[in-house]
């Protein structure tokens, strides 16, 4: 029986493992044979060995270090913001949500929409001419800031961000917050803890793990940031809104250099890693 | 205090939703009125700019990238719950797999898609599957692999497992019974999986930009060519119309299904 279910289990995993293998560790070789090689597009087929002249290469351009520091900055800016404004929202609209469920759904709605489309549409919304931004701005304040120009991009680019996925932020920790047991609040109420004790000794400290994943989630995926900054400023604002994403992508797709934007993603990769693993760390100490 | 509540909803709720609002408002709009009054009133409203945007369709065909979205993505998230389906089964029941290919595809979510979208465009090239449905589904089925084998490990470990005992006693191999018994159980769970993956691969932009450039161009792509100006500018009005057509398909999903995507999202996101 055991050794039916030990072949069972591996038939059943063979089509998602050989998949995997094909389509993701493909390419992960591939990666690793050109971030070592001298390669163009049209000596694809015969890249020539240069060792770790493409790391090298990458990681002594000052454009590659703007973009590793432009993503770090938004990744926190935005995760830090996303968490403060999501459990704000979770926590002061849940008695409203605890009776009308269907609020979510209004709150849930950025989430659905393609941040590529929401980076255009911000192009739409923040235009000079046709924006009502900028109108609103000219019509009120008498002058607009310009959102896009290398002085405000960044916090423009937060702004979007944040907007679209403090959601994410507010279901989670609506759900978490709404899972702690009411006789815990109501016992401590009891013991004479008013609202802001109740927060701080009770509800915070039981919504630690999904605060720190919500965190995790928020900084990684605006980390890796791509479609909306790449289609609200492309790499505009005098490349001062280049992400590590985009910084590859032009890497490869505008300059051809395929093996120093090999050695950068591969790069990317291990930054990746490290921070996975550290998370895993630090989850692990906890448990 | 129920006042405040109810104010700081409808800021957030239209702050956090206003751009899709200000477009929709936009693409109402004639183009002369959208240059003369940029703000949030309508003063004659007109259907103009959607008629405009079929018209137009022999340089831009937005029914073309409309189709390729839907075609890639349906056939992205199947192709992903086909897979992630028996897996999920097995590091459930079996426990195979659980050490690696669990944590692998879990994780797999934090990184940089762009790391294999260079070699991919590299193998596709080769291959012939650059701007084709099909190249562009395997690559969605990638990015939906994470979320959907969370969410299904989660949904299967949900069930009895009493029920498979039966099965068993009865002679079931496994195939029948994952045919017979689990999926069915599972239905709920693989819908809302399939409707969140589909979503996932609608609004992607990265591969669907790099991988497809003329047959196979998404919508979320296909946006982005009515903002590139050439001759007179961008015409805004049209422009907005498309976005409102692009964006209505996973909006009205997580209108309808927003109760069950909201349980899913919240609890893969924290599993994973």
């Amino acid at each position: 029986m055991q050794s039916r279910h030990l072949r069972d289990g591996r038939i059943l995993l063979a089509p998602l493992t050989i998949f995997l293998l094909a389509m993701l560790g493909l390419p992960l070789v591939v990666d690793l044979i050109y971030s070592v090689s001298r390669v163009e597009f049209r000596t694809i087929l015969s890249p020539e060995f240069v060792g770790l002249a493409n790391y090298v290469s990458a990681l002594t351009s000052e454009s590659y270090w703007q973009a590793a520091w432009f993503s770090l900055r938004f990744g926190l800016a935005c995760a830090v913001a996303q968490l403060l404004l999501g459990l704000f929202l979770a926590i002061f609209l849940a008695p409203l949500i605890d009776k009308r469920p269907w609020l979510l759904a209004f709150l849930m709605l950025p989430m659905m929409v393609a941040p590529a489309l929401v980076g255009l549409m911000y192009r739409l919304i923040l235009h000079e001419f046709v924006g009502v931004v900028p109108w609103f701005m000219f019509t009120y304040f008498g002058d607009s800031p310009s959102f896009l120009g290398p002085d405000n991009a960044f916090r423009t680019l937060v702004v979007v961000e944040v907007l679209q996925w403090t959601p994410f932020a507010l279901l989670i920790l609506y759900s978490a917050y709404a899972a702690i047991p009411k006789d815990v609040r109501e016992a401590a109420s009891i013991d004479g803890a008013g609202p802001w004790q109740r927060l701080w000794r009770i509800d915070l400290p039981l919504m630690a793990p999904v605060l720190g994943a919500t965190f995790f989630i928020r900084f990684i995926d605006s980390f890796r940031v791509f479609d909306n900054v790449y289609t609200l400023t492309g790499a505009g604002a005098g490349g001062a809104t280049t992400t590590m994403s985009i910084w590859v992508y032009e890497a490869f797709f505008k300059s051809g250099d395929i093996g120093r934007a090999v050695a950068a993603s591969m790069l990317l990769l291990v930054a990746a890693w490290a921070v996975l693993a550290i998370v895993h760390r630090l989850s692990e100490r906890r448990a | 205090m129920n006042l405040l509540r109810w104010l700081v909803f409808a800021v957030a709720a239209l702050a956090m939703n206003f751009p899709v609002l200000s477009t929709l408002v936009t693409s109402f709009k004639s183009e002369a009125e959208i240059a003369s009054n940029p703000s949030l009133w309508i003063q004659s409203p007109t259907l103009a700019n959607y008629l405009d945007v079929f018209r137009i369709s022999d340089r831009f065909d937005i029914l073309h990238y409309l189709w390729n979205s839907f075609a890639s993505s349906i056939l992205g998230a199947g192709l992903s719950l086909l897979l992630a389906f028996p897996a999920a089964y097995a590091l459930v029941r079996f426990g195979t797999g659980r050490k690696w290919l669990l944590p692998l595809v879990a994780n797999l979510r934090a990184i940089p898609l762009i790391v294999f979208a260079i070699p991919l465009y590299l193998v596709y090239a080769r291959v012939g599957l650059l701007d084709t449905r099909l190249g562009l589904a395997l690559i969605l089925c990638i990015v939906n692999l994470p979320l959907v084998l969370v969410l299904l490990v989660a949904a299967l470990r949900d069930l009895p497992v009493e029920l498979d005992e039966a099965a068993r006693v009865d002679g079931a191999s496994t195939l029948t019974l994952l045919w017979r018994i689990i999926l069915p159980l599972a239905g709920p769970a693989l819908a809302t999986t399939m409707v969140l993956g589909f979503v996932y691969a609608w609004n992607e932009f990265l591969f669907a930009l790099m991988l497809t450039t003329r047959n196979a161009v998404t919508t979320t792509v296909g946006a982005s060519f009515f903002f590139a100006a050439s001759g007179g500018g961008v015409r805004w009005g049209i422009a907005a119309a498309v976005m409102v057509l692009s964006v209505l398909p996973p909006m009205v999903l997580g209108l309808l299904l927003y109760r069950r995507i909201g349980q899913s999202l919240a609890s893969g996101a924290v599993k994973g």
